[in-house]
């Protein structure tokens, strides 16, 4: 059928190219996506292209959100302190409030105490 | 017995103790429940070629970014991924449907807070059905596609029903096609 020839030649597109039409492979998005439940076993064809674009809005969004918390400490580098930030200050970001804050354990919000010491000087 | 031939692509075979697999390929429907169990890093994360460039693509260009906040996000991705897709398939489960559609993926985002990706990504689905049945390549960028979005009626009677969907279960606001001008 020529839907399934057009849909692989996007597939490979996306795979090989950087300026094919998505940004992110089709094939390890359906494999993330299987992986979330027990109960996920058939996904639609466009459910992986749907999420390549909804993934770069995540990241975009989650780096500018994080780029706000390197600004206010002054900085011009992201640091995953950074990204833990933004995280904790932003609600629909909550489901990602363990992950963040297991890989920065110890380091309760640095960018606060930077701030604070960036102002006293 | 260890699948040597595969040791490249097959890690999961040690793990899953399966020697007879013959390609990582075949694991996809396999039970492998805990994520951080050892599963390969190539299939718990997107590649992080891509999350980079998406990133700095997000900043200005004197920004800088740290590997260890790339590694981040690229776990967050994935996460996001599985929650979304977590709550999709509830809904199939609930209303007794198999296969998690595009729908369902919307729905959920749109459930969990995202409902400011719904526009984009209809917009973003539109022109790959639009490329799909004209048959063309969508190598281009296809502005003139975003255009017709809204106003084609026949293109697809299901985005007609998409936004009456949401109208009813998000929060009563209105999409508006300008919310990057938020941020």
């Amino acid at each position: 059928m020529r839907q399934a020839g057009t849909y692989s030649g996007l597939l490979s597109g996306g795979l090989s190219g950087r300026t094919g039409p998505h940004s992110l492979p089709l094939a390890r998005i359906k494999k993330i996506m299987k992986k979330s439940g027990d109960d996920v076993k058939m996904i639609s064809g466009e459910a992986p292209i749907l999420f390549s674009k909804a993934c770069e809005l995540f990241i975009e969004e989650l780096t500018q959100r994080s780029w706000m918390m390197t600004i206010q400490g002054k900085r011009r580098t992201l640091h995953k302190e950074d990204v833990a930030s933004a995280v904790m200050a932003t609600d629909i970001l909550d489901f990602l409030v363990n992950l963040v804050s297991n890989s920065s354990h110890s380091m309760d919000n640095p960018v606060e105490v930077e701030t604070i010491a960036t102002s006293k000087s | 017995m260890r699948c040597v031939f595969f040791n490249d692509q097959c890690l999961d075979c040690e793990m899953a103790d399966n020697p007879t697999s013959p390609a990582a390929g075949s694991h996809d429907s396999g039970g492998e429940q805990s994520p951080r169990s050892g599963v390969r890093e190539q299939d718990r994360y997107l590649p992080i070629a891509n999350i980079s460039r998406i990133m700095k693509k997000a900043l200005p260009a004197n920004g800088k970014i740290a590997k260890d906040a790339k590694d981040t996000v690229q776990e967050c991705v994935s996460e996001f991924i599985s929650f979304v897709t977590s709550e999709a398939s509830d809904k199939c489960q609930k209303e007794k449907r198999k296969t998690i559609n595009g729908d369902d993926l919307l729905w959920a985002m749109a459930t969990l807070g995202f409902e400011d990706y719904i526009e984009p990504l209809k917009v973003y689905l539109a022109r790959y059905r639009e490329g799909d049945v004209k048959g063309s390549a969508r190598g281009g960028d296809g502005s003139s596609k975003r255009d017709a979005v809204g106003g084609l009626p026949g293109q697809n009677a299901q985005f007609a029903l998409q936004g009456s969907i949401y109208e009813s279960t998000s929060t009563g606001t209105a999409y508006d096609p300008n919310f990057h001008a938020r941020q």
